[in-house]
């Protein structure tokens, strides 16, 4: 598996998400969850922090941040 | 039920073929190897035998999807020459370093250009780095029975490499001779079902041999695998024997040999005329014998300088053509190598003929055989290569 | 939580973490297809982009060179077949440079002896594995390294090729509809032959955008109509979606592969994509196989 190196990392606001799953569906490398409370989790071992999560996100919920602040 | 019957060299290929069970054909026509796909079509036809017959649109197809069979399960059966050995080329490398035991006949043919339909070996001599093993054959029945063979070899779970029998175009894909086709059953109880131990693509069932982490060592096991090999030649040809009654003394037969000074060194179709001319000159008390190479690759080294001890002149008779080699044809090059370790070397002389396909006649032999007596009597080899169809030798005979 | 996802991973037959490009669509588009596909699944590819997010399919695979495209898979489905293992799904992939270059030919043959096979084409509009290279789908106008003043040619119309070989299914796919994707391969699924799926896949670093865009610009292809979603089904043409069609400027001006376009070459392509969208509108519904 790739030893990924990420210049940013998505970090959710729980609060603002909607819980509508499009980050889930889009993420490409199926790094992006929703848990049991419909909000996202992220596996920060394989994510690239490509940020296409966040573009999809409808309220803005999802930001890329700076790899090592999220 | 076994049978006898006049059978072209196609034809008994196709029965190999049937009686080794193959499962899947991707066949490609070309000439001379056409009728062998086409006997192979109509034994489906008529339900003779069970196979899955693809008829691709290409030769670099045939081989491609006749890898993909065998991994996933199948056992395979394909053949091609000349050309369409040449287009298929690129997937004739993969089978060997992927261990897949994918049979093919080389039904020989001359490649282009300065060259017809006609055979010579280069198509299956191109393949001698690549890793398939190569057994040559010559008359109907040999290339028969080294299909089976074939099989029982290449699936051998120390080898897991693919075999080539490989035939001469028109003189003996085309040529009938009394063929005996043997017993189905017995045939079922002398070569098991195909089962790869490395390979599954089945989901329940998944497997695939690892990508090798030092490629040298990953080509170093293929090398060994044909060292292996040619144990299991032998005791393959010797099972053969002894279950079906022809034998083929795995790499080497040396006919009327005893007691000569000198020795030809023929492959394929030709050997059948080199008998007749070697009976006739032993007749008028020439010392001069006959080596029928069936194995090239491996190739059989060490067989040679065993068997090279006995003779002052040894000539490699060469249906290929290698320009700017090193010295002459392909076989002898492979065969000079061979020898090069002994401390006591027979001459070595070779022969071009038959090239591009023309015919290799009675008196061609007779006059490489004479060559090499001489060059034996003489003790040295006035011309090392000889383009034997340069000279005009009279009578054809 | 990492068990969580590993668990998630072995349900989507896709380990997370591949070697492609962040953003890019071809793991993208195995995550959908193989929710549709289903475990019982054999997939033969070749060398493209999606390659690297092959690695990391959990379902049995197998691959060949690029130029063997559908050869190993037409190999494969025989031998199920004479094994008489039939409830298998056998998917071939192949990139826009081996389906439309090198391998059009096998293409076409394996098509025209309608094996039994889901092909599909992963197309990210150029040979971009190996750094960018043009191939015959790449669109007009499109910089690549061989033709850094914009391709010349036109994109080769494959589905339509395909679907002219009279195949019982064909289908164009794009990863910003992954309903529509999973519908098409789940009916692609059911029917026996030859079928065919092209998927426009987005690629940020051969397009030139940023990575986060790439859904958005998947998107904006569609509903441009630069790529229009339709299917050809026992040789009816279907339309997937009838967008209210956007200027393809807006697609264009998104990626930085078509930043030398001129206004007369913008208009081409406006021009190529109006005459496209109008005639699959009338084809709607029609038998398009003569």
């Amino acid at each position: 598996m790739a030893q990924v190196v990420r210049a940013f990392a998505p970090k959710a606001d729980h609060d603002k998400c909607i819980g509508c799953g499009q980050c889930e569906t889009y993420c490409p490398e199926g790094t992006v969850m929703l848990n049991d409370d419909r909000k996202p989790v992220f596996d920060y071992r394989y994510c690239k922090g490509c940020g296409v999560c966040a573009n999809e996100c409808p309220v803005d919920a999802i930001a890329m941040v700076k790899e090592g602040a999220q | 039920m076994s049978f006898t019957r006049m059978m072209e060299g196609n034809e008994a290929a196709a029965w190999g073929a049937k009686l080794a069970r193959a499962e899947v054909v991707p066949a490609y026509p070309i000439t001379p190897q056409t009728e062998l796909i086409s006997h192979i079509a109509t034994l489906i036809e008529n339900g003779t035998m069970k196979a899955e017959y693809i008829k691709v649109e290409g030769e670099h197809t045939a081989m491609a999807a006749a890898i993909g069979a065998s991994a996933a399960g199948a056992r395979v059966f394909t053949a091609s020459s000349s050309q369409g050995v040449c287009y298929m080329e690129e997937a004739l490398w993969m089978p060997p370093g992927l261990r897949l035991p994918i049979v093919m006949c080389f039904v020989n043919r001359a490649i282009a250009p300065i060259g017809g339909l006609r055979p010579d070996h280069n198509d299956s001599l191109l393949q001698r780095d690549n890793g398939w093993i190569q057994l040559y054959c010559e008359n109907s029945q040999e290339a028969l029975d080294t299909i089976l063979m074939a099989y029982k070899i290449g699936e051998n779970r120390d080898i897991y490499l693919p075999v080539a029998p490989c035939y001469d175009g028109y003189f003996v894909s085309a040529t009938a001779t009394p063929t005996v086709v043997p017993d189905q059953e017995k045939v079922d109880k002398w070569l098991p079902p195909y089962k790869h131990e490395l390979y599954s693509l089945h989901p329940d069932d998944f497997r695939r041999p690892p990508r090798p982490m030092n490629i040298a060592e990953g080509r170093y096991e293929v090398q060994k695998a044909h060292e292996r090999a040619k144990q299991v030649i032998e005791d393959v040809d010797r099972d053969f024997k002894k279950v079906f009654g022809r034998g083929y003394d795995g790499f080497i037969e040396e006919y009327r040999c005893e007691d000569v000074d000198a020795v030809l060194i023929t492959m394929g179709s030709m050997t059948g005329t080199a008998r007749d001319v070697i009976d006739m000159m032993q007749e008028d008390g020439k010392r001069i014998g006959l080596v029928k190479l069936k194995g090239f690759r491996p190739f059989p080294s060490e067989e040679f300088r065993e068997i090279a001890k006995k003779y002052q002149a040894i000539a490699v008779v060469d249906r290929n053509t290698s320009y700017g080699s090193a010295g002459g044809g392909i076989v002898s090059m492979e065969l000079a190598r061979a020898l090069y370790p002994m401390d006591d070397r027979p001459l070595l002389l070779n022969f071009h003929v038959g090239l591009g396909g023309s015919d290799v006649t009675l008196r061609q032999i007779e006059y490489m055989a004479d060559k090499t007596l001489e060059a034996a009597a003489k003790g040295k080899v006035d011309e090392a290569v000889d383009w034997v169809e340069l000279h005009d030798l009279g009578e054809v005979m | 939580m990492n068990e969580a996802f590993d668990r998630r991973y072995e349900e989507n037959m896709l380990q997370g973490g591949t070697t492609c490009c962040p953003g890019c669509g071809g793991p993208l588009f195995w995550k959908m297809a193989l929710q549709a596909l289903g475990p019982r699944t054999v997939i033969y590819g070749d060398g493209p982009c999606a390659m690297c997010a092959i690695r990391n399919i959990k379902i049995p695979t197998f691959n060949l060179h690029f130029s063997f495209v559908a050869d190993g898979a037409t190999g494969i489905v025989n031998a199920f077949k004479a094994k008489g293992w039939d409830d298998i799904t056998i998917v071939s992939s192949a990139g826009d440079g081996a389906t439309g270059d090198i391998s059009f030919g096998k293409l076409s043959a394996a098509a025209e002896r309608n094996e039994n096979m889901i092909q599909i084409c992963v197309d990210n509009e150029a040979y971009m594995n190996t750094g960018i290279q043009k191939s015959g789908l790449t669109p007009y106008g499109a910089w690549t390294t061989t033709t850094p003043g914009g391709k010349e040619s036109n994109k080769k119309d494959v589905p339509l090729i395909m679907a002219a070989h009279g195949i019982p299914y064909m289908a164009t796919v794009s990863v910003a509809y992954p309903r529509d994707l999973q519908e098409k391969l789940r009916k692609a699924k059911e029917i026996e032959g030859f079928k065919y799926i092209h998927a426009v896949i987005p690629c940020p670093t051969g397009w030139r955008f940023d990575p986060a865009k790439a859904v958005e610009v998947s998107r904006l292809g569609v509903d441009t109509w630069a790529w229009p979603l339709y299917e050809v089904e026992e040789g009816v043409l279907g339309m997937s979606r009838r967008p209210e069609q956007k200027p393809v400027t807006e697609y264009l001006k998104a990626q930085g592969r078509f930043r030398r376009l001129s206004e007369e070459q913008i208009e081409y392509v406006q021009a190529t994509v109006d005459e496209r969208r109008t005639n699959l509108l009338a084809m709607e519904g029609k038998r398009i196989i003569l």
